[in-house]
Order: C-alpha cells, then sequence, then structure tokens
C-alpha cells in the first residue's frame, strides 16, 4: 500500500497556526473572566474584609482600628458558646429529621408518583411560593398556646397541661424542618429517579429481597442527592436566625441572631465578624467531615 | 437426562394481559435440561415478557410456569433459581466488578473466601479478571455484557434467561459473543432460554427456536427444522427469505403437482394432500438457480424470466428476476466462479421439487 503523504505545510501557514493556538489558550481565560471579576469583586473582597473587621478592636465612638485583635475570638468561644454549639445542634438536628422525612416523600414520588409525579413535585413545591416570613408566622398560629397542636398534644399526654410549643426548641427545630423540606427532599428526588429500575429487578433476580435492594442498590445510588440535599439544608440553617426570631425566645438564640444583633443592633462590627467567620469555619468543617464519612465516592460517582 | 425427569422449564397455557392488550396468549412449551433454547419473533411479539415471567417480573394472568417440575407461579423472583442476563446489562455502577459478579453470593450468606474464589474463577471463564476492580462504566459494551453474564452464572442457575444480550453490540462482537455464549453454555451446563430478534443469531446459538408471533409459538423446533419447512407464512418470511407463491388448486392424482398460473410445479412426495385448496408455496433464494436459455438439463421445475437487478457481494450474487407466472423472485447464486447475468438477461429460474415447502393457509 502506498502511504499517502499531505504536503509540508509552507511557513507562513505554521505562523497562523501557532497564533491561533495561543488563541486557544488563551480563550478559557477569557471566558472565565467575567466570572472571576464577579467573584474577586463580591466574594473575595468583602471576605477580606470581612477578616480583617474580625481583627480590628475599638468602639462605635471611638472608631475601629485593625490591632490583630484575637481575643474577638475567644470572645465568641466564652461569652456565645451556647449559641454556637446551638446553632450546630439545632442544624444538625433540623438536617436529620428533614432527611428522615424528605427520603421516604421523595422515595414515593419517584418510584410510586406514576402519573402523578408532577403533581406531587409541584405540591412539594407550592409552599415555596409563599414569602419565608409568612410561613414562618404561620407555624407560630400552629403551635400558639391556644393552637390546635398544643391542645391535642396535651389531650393524649405528650405535653403537660402548662406545656407549650412556641417559645421552645422544638418550634425552632420543627420551623427549620418545615422551611428547608423542599430542598432537601428535591435532590434525593432527582437521584432516585435517576436509577435504572432494570437495577432493582437484577438486584431481585440476584437473591436480594425488597428491604436488600434499597440498602445495597436504592441507598448507595441515592447518597449524591442525600448528600446535596443535607447540604442545601445544613449551611442555611446553621446561619438561620428568622426561625429563632418568631418562634423561639431569647433562651434558643442561635449565631444567626447574634450576628444579626451585633451588625444591626449594638454596631459592634469586630465580634459581629468574628462570629460571622467562625460559623463559617465550623460549617466548612462539619462539612469537611460529613462529605468524607459518607464518601465521596458516592459523590463523585 | 432420565425419561422421566420434568423439563427444566415448562408453561402450562400461561396468558399474560395487560390493560388494553394480550401480550402472551394461551402459551404452552417445554424446555429440556441443558438445551439452548431461542424465543425468536419480531418486537412486540411477547418474547420478553414469557421471559421475563419466567424470571419473576411479570406474574402470568392465567396459567403455570414450573422450573424442573416444582410450580413457581406466583414465586419471587429472589425465590426462583433462575437468573436473567438484562437487555442492558442492569449492572450496579457503584460496584466494583467483582462485587457486582458477587452480588448474588453474598445475598446467599456464602463466606467470603469462597465468594472470592468462585467470582475469581467466573471472571477468568469470561476474560475479565484483570478487570476485578474497575467499575461497570469503565469497560467496554462487549466487557459489560460478559460481567452481565460472569454475574448470572456465578449462582450456578439451573436455568438462565438471556434477555436481547447481544442487542447493544456491534456486529462484530456479536458474531464473538454468540460463539462465545455456544462455549459457555456447554461449559457449564446449564439450560439457557435466549430471547431475540435476530434471526441469525437464533440459529447460530440455539439448538432449539420457538418463533413467537403476537403472543403465540408459530413454529418450534430445531434451527434447519425449521428453516426448512417453516410450515406458516410468518415464519416463511421471519425465518431467512423466501419466495411465495399462491397455488389455486392442487389437481396432481399423486398430490405432486400444484398449479400456479397453469404452469405445473412439482412438489417433494407426501407435501402435498390432494384437492387441497389456496396453499402457498416457497422457495428459498438459495434454491432457486438461474440458467441460460439455452441450457438442456434443467431441473424438474422451470420458469422463465427475466433480470431485473443482480448485486454481487462476493460471497454470492443475488438476482431480482422477474418472471411471468409469480411475479419477482429472488434468486442468489454462490460465487462458484461460473457465469453471472446481468439486467436485462433472459434467463431460467430453476429449482428441485424437494426444495419446495409448503404453507398451508390458515383461517
Amino acid at each position: 500500500m502506498t502511504a499517502i503523504t499531505a504536503p509540508p505545510p509552507p511557513a507562513a501557514t505554521s505562523e497562523a497556526a501557532a497564533r491561533a493556538a495561543r488563541r486557544r489558550r488563551r480563550a478559557p481565560y477569557l471566558l472565565l473572566a467575567p466570572g472571576l471579576l464577579w467573584l474577586v469583586a463580591f466574594y473575595v473582597v468583602p471576605l477580606t474584609q470581612l477578616l480583617r473587621t474580625s481583627l480590628q478592636a475599638g468602639t462605635l465612638e471611638t472608631g475601629y482600628r485593625f490591632t490583630w485583635e484575637w481575643s474577638n475570638y475567644a470572645e465568641v468561644f466564652t461569652t456565645y458558646r451556647g449559641q454556637f454549639l446551638r446553632s450546630l445542634g439545632y442544624a444538625s438536628a433540623a438536617t436529620l429529621i428533614t432527611l428522615v422525612i424528605a427520603y421516604p416523600l421523595a422515595y414515593t414520588i419517584a418510584f410510586r408518583g406514576g402519573r402523578y409525579k408532577n403533581l406531587f413535585l409541584v405540591l412539594l413545591l407550592m409552599p415555596l411560593l409563599t414569602p419565608f416570613l409568612l410561613r414562618t408566622l404561620a407555624w407560630r398560629i400552629i403551635l400558639a398556646d391556644q393552637g390546635v397542636v398544643v391542645e391535642a398534644l396535651k389531650s393524649i399526654g405528650f405535653l403537660p397541661s402548662n406545656g407549650r410549643l412556641l417559645a421552645t426548641g422544638w418550634a425552632v427545630v420543627a420551623g427549620i424542618v418545615y422551611n428547608f423540606l423542599p430542598f432537601m427532599a428535591l435532590p434525593i428526588y432527582v437521584s432516585l429517579e435517576k436509577i435504572e429500575r432494570n437495577l432493582l429487578e437484577a438486584a431481585n433476580d440476584l437473591y436480594a429481597t425488597p428491604a436488600t435492594s434499597f440498602w445495597k442498590v436504592t441507598w448507595p445510588l441515592s447518597l449524591p442527592g442525600v448528600i446535596s440535599g443535607t447540604l442545601l439544608t445544613l449551611i442555611p440553617a446553621a446561619g438561620d436566625y428568622v426561625n429563632v426570631s418568631l418562634l423561639g425566645n431569647p433562651q434558643q438564640a442561635m449565631m444567626g441572631n447574634v450576628i444579626q444583633n451585633k451588625f444591626l443592633s449594638i454596631l459592634d462590627y469586630p465580634a459581629a465578624a468574628a462570629i460571622s467567620v467562625t460559623l463559617m469555619a465550623a460549617i466548612v468543617l462539619l462539612v469537611i467531615f460529613y462529605v468524607r464519612s459518607v464518601g465521596t465516592e458516592e459523590l463523585a460517582g | 437426562m432420565a425419561v422421566d425427569e420434568p423439563p427444566a422449564v415448562e408453561l402450562e397455557r400461561v396468558t399474560k394481559r395487560f390493560v388494553d392488550f394480550t401480550a402472551v396468549h394461551e402459551l404452552s412449551l417445554q424446555i429440556g435440561e441443558n438445551r439452548f433454547f431461542a424465543l425468536l419473533g419480531p418486537s412486540g411479539c411477547g418474547k420478553t415478557t414469557t421471559l421475563r415471567m419466567v424470571g419473576g417480573f411479570e406474574e402470568p394472568t392465567s396459567g403455570t410456569i414450573r422450573l424442573h417440575g416444582e410450580d413457581v407461579t406466583g414465586t419471587k423472583p429472589f425465590k426462583r433459581p433462575v437468573n436473567t442476563v438484562f437487555q442492558s446489562y442492569a449492572l450496579f455502577p457503584h460496584l466494583s466488578i467483582a462485587e457486582n459478579v458477587a452480588f448474588g453470593l453474598r445475598r446467599k450468606g456464602i463466606e467470603d473466601w469462597e465468594v472470592k474464589s468462585k467470582v475469581g474463577a467466573m471472571l477468568e471463564l469470561v476474560q475479565l479478571s484483570q478487570f476485578a476492580d474497575r467499575r461497570p462504566r469503565q469497560l467496554s459494551g462487549g466487557q459489560q455484557q460478559r460481567v452481565a453474564l460472569a454475574r448470572a452464572l456465578v449462582n450456578h442457575p439451573r436455568v438462565l434467561l438471556l434477555d436481547e444480550p447481544l442487542g447493544a453490540l456491534d456486529l462484530k462482537l456479536r458474531k464473538e459473543m454468540q460463539i462465545e455464549l455456544k462455549r459457555i453454555q456447554q461449559e457449564v451446563g446449564i439450560t439457557f432460554v435466549h430471547v431475540t430478534h435476530d434471526q441469525e443469531e437464533a440459529m447460530t446459538m440455539a439448538d432449539t427456536i420457538a418463533v413467537m408471533n403476537r403472543g403465540r409459538i408459530e413454529r418450534m423446533g430445531e434451527p434447519t427444522t425449521i428453516y426448512e419447512d417453516p410450515q406458516t407464512m410468518f415464519v416463511a418470511g421471519f425465518l431467512g427469505a423466501s419466495n411465495l407463491m399462491e397455488v389455486d388448486v392442487v389437481s396432481d392424482v399423486e398430490g405432486r403437482t400444484a398449479l400456479p398460473g397453469g404452469i405445473p410445479v412439482h412438489v417433494g412426495p407426501g407435501k402435498l394432500t390432494r384437492g387441497e385448496r389456496q396453499v402457498s408455496l416457497g422457495v428459498r433464494p438459495e434454491k432457486l438457480r438461474l440458467f441460460d436459455p439455452a441450457e438442456q438439463s434443467l431441473p424438474s421445475n422451470v420458469i422463465d424470466g427475466k433480470v431485473t437487478d443482480a448485486s454481487f457481494i462476493g460471497v454470492s450474487t443475488h438476482y431480482l428476476v422477474m418472471t411471468q407466472p409469480i411475479g419477482e423472485v429472488a434468486v442468489m447464486a454462490q460465487n462458484l466462479g461460473d457465469h453471472r447475468f446481468g439486467p436485462g438477461d433472459a434467463v431460467k429460474v430453476g429449482w428441485q421439487p424437494e426444495h419446495v415447502f409448503v404453507v398451508h393457509q390458515q383461517a
């Protein structure tokens, strides 16, 4: 067989090719530029500002100066230790409860929804059409001392006669669970929906009972949804302050409330910044730990 | 195999009705131990539904399914001694190849060392040992197919169900896998029930073929038998190509000669009953021969025709010949290096009486 050789490219063409190659190398950066600029302007700069502020000292009257004031951070763990732990505790508890409610819900819609699947999804998202604040205010009425829920719980002996739900930790957690349920259920639904049904038939064919099929096939394959749902709930829940303000009382204050108070009422910016940074760091650590233990492999899978 | 041993798979008057149509209609069949059985038919003929009922994924509306004499109708799939190779393989994406293969053994509670050794041996059999730690999506289609096979076979099911297992592979790989599947079946000695719409695939592998159409078995038997004597119009058309000619009256006293358009046709002995009305006669294209009009030594059946198309495909030449009495016929001439005809040539089309098959008209 005769090999067909292409004529060598003339010099001019190779120079043009080199220019084209340079352009090609630049292209990704040019495409990234708008996003990068946005991130620098509205993320890196404010974050640096926040870190700087968290190390300032002074008072509102004298003005704040940057002095590497680490005691701001020490204060977080001494004065606000309760709120800090409560934030993580409430957020974790609420996330867990949301997961327990959302998983069977998403499972039922995905596997048993049939032709009503879309209707169920719309119903699931419907509450989001009502403003966050109104939804939470509605819960004040539901959980009110003379409300139906409290009366019912009292009559079956779940609550003592002077017991109440509003202004307790339960109410705060319930509010968070309610508000974040769609954010948990939707990603789980999506990953369940993606599971090919013949995988379950295959598991069944290979002697797995329905329960084993669930734990060995459905659950691991739905983990990406569980992980994103958990993060979408846990992270905002840890910084939440609306549920406490409306459903709790100052005893249930979370970090969000402290930050809000410091920034907007007391105007103690360094303390507020230090608390914010600490909360952020805590959440990042929590997320890293969580994703590591649940398995990044599934997330990448 | 003992004579009184029950068949590996037995379906008795099995019907499957879905909401708006009947997929399988009063189907009965028996599959003997260690057979390679193929359910062949076009899509929608009910072959996959039949297989799924044997596997336990669908329950028959009525009828009985027995495996080795044991009634399994209504038994859940995970309790049936059969395994399935699914059409799209259905490999677990989150498990390694080794763990995919080990899945069934682990559910049976077999000890880890034994699972490992069985999985190792099975991966050896399908030549995938070096991929044990990979994930399914890192494998090619053909390799995934072999994993699916290994995952089912490792459990030593008494019956292996294969649902169009080669459908997603390209032609060359499919041919290779056909031979491979046949080899494995002979090696492991398990009854295979294979569903396919590819007649060549069924003929290559199976020792018994059931041709299905509209929820019923039209013809069942050895590949050669049903090819040479398809008996029904549908089988004649689905299994290979056929030239069919309608015959009005069978007038010959010995029942050997029929008359399409006034021209005598000789049919092998015993195939036609005297006085039978409305039958079709069929001849396979490869059984027809073309002759020069001047040719003297001709077979007993000859009609005149004119070549309308000739396509040379190497191993053979495919002709379309227009004939006066029966219209256009397809002729396949093996490439033996003799004269090739071209379009427009006048020819004689001849064939032997014993090569004619008869399709008795059904009501």
